[in-house]
């Protein structure tokens, strides 16, 4: 009676072995990756000779060829790359955190922090005709925003107070921003921004690429640390805490990470919808629905993603271009919902 | 080799749910902590565990105080077990026993072949092996039972500590589950358990300790500590005893106490 | 004070068609509710007779007739303001504030919409269609003479130069419009034909910096305005541009209505392109 039931055992489980799966999907994403970025630099408005171009900025000659790739394409594509890794890894890392596949790397306010720290510096003429003044003002409101939550983190709120503070400081940063609006000089300024919040790589530089990189890199590594204890935290915050995991150096990590990744991504893009959100989604039939092996994956699906849309509104033959936020929406909607239909019933 | 809690109190947001706990636990033994509803068991084992901070007094393993350890070493010898969060993703079962190592590994590590072994050690323990590739919702509560304790016993800590293991489990599986647990502590752990079920607790433990209003009221073996006079003045039950076809003693709670035998209607525990 | 409140009073009392029958043998008194058709008016009516304009026209960055509307009621098209003035006329254009003159048509209040137009020809109509309506027929002939005369003293370019106009936001002057109609008067050739594949044409800066044009025509801005637009100007590539002495500042309130100072457009475009050195 002490004994166990026991069924038959099956000695060889039916999942491929799940280490080598991951590896595999890295590197098929990453070779994708790499593989958009060229192509995003080849293709363009305007035919455009890159090699000849290439071989200008390597023998330092400053051609009108060479600034176009130097200061346009290798910049647009490079963040490309950057913002869609960025807004993939914070997707994954805050549904993992918080244990909801509705959370996006906006969950927390940053986003709209972000999008009001740039249009108070930019439209209250701190610093006109400066052409970083915009990103600097959205890296300094992602900033404020994340003293903001890790303060109400550091003193153990629950991970419910911390979606609440989130939609508050969302609320209020929105609110805020259309107040600035209205009170602007330019009566272009709502226009302006509205498309700008849309998101879009077009006419960036290299001084985006470069304000934007030190930022992203130091959000990506506090986030990617965390990944064990998001694995720990499927089991709940005590288990998780039982197992070694500091539950509030876990929570300062993500909210400073994705503040810096998100925070400067919105800063030189605008706001890039969809991606964070669909990204984890799709990525967990292909590596399992552990949290932690969910990040890596999602932070290349995003970039792919973001890549893949920005080539595609420069291919696509509407003038203006589409807005990058609405090619992400128009591709990822489909497939999440494709993937929700095909797991009706177990949970996704 | 003890796990000891020294003149303990514990408040939580101004009320005070423990108050002298004074009392020292050995390895190798499965000890069950029983009590009524709100009694404090609970909060005992999360204090146990490190999650709780005592407002006064100490917690000591092997003489060292709980609060000086590092959390990882903490974490590599008190393992515990907490119901009702369950999995948050669905995971493959394989992936959630593999969690209990995350104590032994180091950051951005993967699984070592010792931490393969710990795994596979926990998962023939619990009989979870033909379950390793399926995820957690398509688990029975059953199955899904000791999965988790798997992961627990993954850690293989000097400590186990698990609350209510066998609330929400048939008969079966809850016979299955307290065997576990002693199996574990046969083999040298000090496994602590929230029971609610007395006649459960009275089979498998060998030490009860029994908590009322946040006070430890009594402490021994099953039948020293489950008196008749315990079970009327804190569960408010009277119990039947006797003797197993194969020899053991049981003790099952019957009746309430005071109560006649037409208002005993199997509501075993005063709510 | 006390008179603004009889005039609203009388306003919430009189009905449109009463206040028609009263404008017959005064001078008809408007109130504009477009930029362009601000621009007109002041130009063309008295004084007394501008009951309102928009609140556009007195802002020096889009407006031509900044100075001129100083002290003009404004609106910003609301149709219980435009009601409570009482006009004689409302003149609006034809793709702004829709649903206040769909209002207004339905009280009975006379409205002249405004055209779009998309050559020399059709400002000079334009000129001489509101000059009417506003009872001054010989003050748009005189316009339109001035226009005229401000064209003949331009010397168009003596080469084809090419030329790309990036207006604020890389909205570009696209082919079929006035502004395409002002590029060819001035003797030159819009790049933008080549790029831009309808009216709304925005160059992205690299095909602007890949057509390879001789004349990129942009906005300055204006100091203590900031537009997101202006960040272009910015742009290392468009610096480059800017040093090869490939760009010419032409502030965007000159291209956005027809009037009078499209000539200026025209005498500025001119202007640069014969400056311009012939390249090597």
């Amino acid at each position: 009676m002490n004994a166990p039931v026991r069924a038959i055992a099956d000695p060889i489980s039916r999942r491929p072995d799940t280490p080598r799966v991951h590896r595999a999907v890295v590197a098929v994403l990453g070779v994708a990756v790499l593989a958009l970025t060229f192509a995003s630099v080849a293709i363009g408005y305007a035919p455009f000779d890159v090699p000849a171009a290439f071989a200008d900025i390597v023998a330092g000659r400053t051609t009108l060829p060479a600034m176009v790739l130097w200061e346009l394409r290798i910049p647009r594509a490079l963040l490309g790359g950057l913002v869609g890794f960025s807004l993939g890894l914070t997707g994954a890392a805050m549904q993992g955190y918080l244990r909801n596949p509705l959370a996006d790397p906006g969950v927390l306010g940053i986003s709209s922090a972000a999008a009001l720290g740039a249009v108070l510096v930019f439209y209250g003429g701190l610093s006109a005709g400066f052409s970083l003044a915009l990103p600097l003002g959205g890296i300094a409101g992602a900033g404020v925003a994340a003293l903001l939550l890790n303060a109400l983190a550091a003193r153990g709120t629950s991970t419910l107070g911390l979606i609440l503070a989130g939609v508050a400081l969302s609320s209020l940063a929105g609110a805020l921003t259309a107040l600035a609006l209205n009170l602007s000089p330019n009566p272009y300024a709502a226009l302006e921004i509205v498309f700008w919040l849309m998101g879009s790589l077009s006419d960036r530089s290299m001084d985006h690429v470069l304000l934007c990189l030190p930022l992203m890199v130091l959000g990506w590594g506090l986030m990617l640390s965390t990944g064990s204890a998001l694995d720990a935290l499927t089991l709940g915050e005590d288990t998780a805490a039982s197992l070694g995991v500091n539950l509030v150096s876990v929570r300062l990590r993500l909210v400073t990470g994705a503040a810096l990744a998100v925070g400067s991504g919105v800063a030189v893009s605008g706001a890039i919808g969809f991606v964070g959100l669909v990204v984890p989604h799709l990525m967990r039939p292909l590596v399992g629905a552990r949290p932690g092996a969910v990040l890596l994956p999602s932070g290349l699906a995003g970039a792919v993603l973001v890549l893949a849309a920005d080539i595609g509104v420069r291919l696509l033959a509407t003038r203006p271009e589409l807005k990058l936020g609405v090619v992400t929406a128009l591709v990822g909607a489909p497939f999440l919902i494709v993937l929700l239909l095909r797991n009706r019933g177990g949970r996704a | 080799m003890s796990l000891a809690l020294h003149e303990v109190r514990v408040t939580l947001g101004g009320r005070t749910i423990l108050s002298d706990i004074h009392l020292t636990l050995e390895r190798g033994r499965l000890i069950g902590l029983v009590g009524p509803n709100g009694a404090g068991k609970t909060s005992l084992l999360r204090v146990l565990a490190a999650l709780v901070a005592p407002a006064r007094g100490r917690v000591t393993l092997d003489g060292r105080a709980l609060a000086d350890l590092h959390r990882d070493e903490r974490a590599r010898r008190i393992a515990a077990l907490f119901q009702g969060a369950g999995v948050g993703w669905p995971m493959t079962v394989r992936e959630v026993v593999a969690l209990g190592r995350l104590p032994h590994r180091h950051a951005f590590a993967g699984l070592s072949d010792a931490d393969q072994a710990a795994v596979a050690r926990a998962m023939a323990r619990t009989d979870v092996g033909h379950l390793a590739g399926r995820t957690e919702p398509t688990l029975s509560s059953g199955e899904r039972m000791r999965a988790l304790l798997a992961r627990a016993l993954a850690v293989e800590a000097e400590w186990l500590l698990a609350d209510e293991p066998v609330t929400a489990l048939d008969p079966a599986h809850q016979l299955d589950a307290m065997a576990m647990l002693r199996a574990a502590s046969r083999d040298g752990a000090g496994v602590v358990a929230v029971l609610h079920d007395l006649a459960l607790a009275a089979r498998f433990c060998d030490r009860i300790v029994v908590l009322s209003g946040g006070r430890l009221v009594a402490d021994g073996q099953p039948e020293e500590a489950l008196t008749d006079s315990l079970l009327a003045r804190v569960f408010g039950v009277t119990a039947e005893r006797g003797a197993a076809a194969d020899g053991t003693r049981y003790i099952l709670p019957w009746a309430r106490s005071g109560a006649t035998k037409e208002k005993s209607d199997g509501v075993i525990f005063p709510g | 004070m006390r008179s603004r409140a009889v005039l609203a009073l009388w306003a919430l009392l009189a009905t449109m068609p009463a206040a028609r029958a009263a404008g017959v043998e005064e001078p008809v008194r408007v109130v504009s509710m477009n930029l362009c058709a601000d621009e007109l008016v002041l130009r063309l009516a008295d004084r007394a007779q501008v009951l309102a304009v928009t609140y556009l026209a007195s802002d020096p960055r889009g407006s031509t007739v900044a100075s001129a509307a100083a002290g003009v009621p404004v609106t910003r098209g609301l149709t219980e303001e435009v009601v409570a003035l009482r006009p004689g006329l409302v003149i609006a254009g034809a793709f702004t504030t829709r649903t206040t003159v769909g209002m207004l048509r339905r009280v009975g209040a006379p409205v002249l919409e405004l055209g779009v137009p998309a050559d020399l020809d059709g400002v000079r109509a334009q000129i001489r269609q509101v000059a009417e309506a506003l009872g001054h027929p010989e003050r748009g002939e005189a316009l339109v003479a001035d226009l005229d005369a401000k064209l003949a003293s331009v010397t168009p370019s003596t080469r084809p130069l090419r030329a790309l106009v990036m207006r604020p936001n890389a909205f570009t002057v696209a082919p079929g419009g006035l502004g395409d109609a002002l590029i060819r008067a001035a003797g030159l050739v819009n790049v933008a034909a080549e790029i831009g594949r309808d009216r709304f044409g925005q160059v992205p800066l690299e095909a602007a910096a890949l057509a390879d044009a001789d004349l990129i025509v942009t906005d300055e801005g204006t100091p203590g305005m900031p537009s997101l637009a202006d960040t272009l100007l910015h742009h290392p590539v468009f610096r480059a541009l800017a040093d090869q002495g490939r760009t010419v500042a032409i502030p965007n309130r000159f291209w956005t209505c027809p009037g009078p100072q499209v000539a200026e457009v025209v005498a500025r475009l001119a202007a640069a392109a014969n400056a311009r050195a012939p390249r090597p």
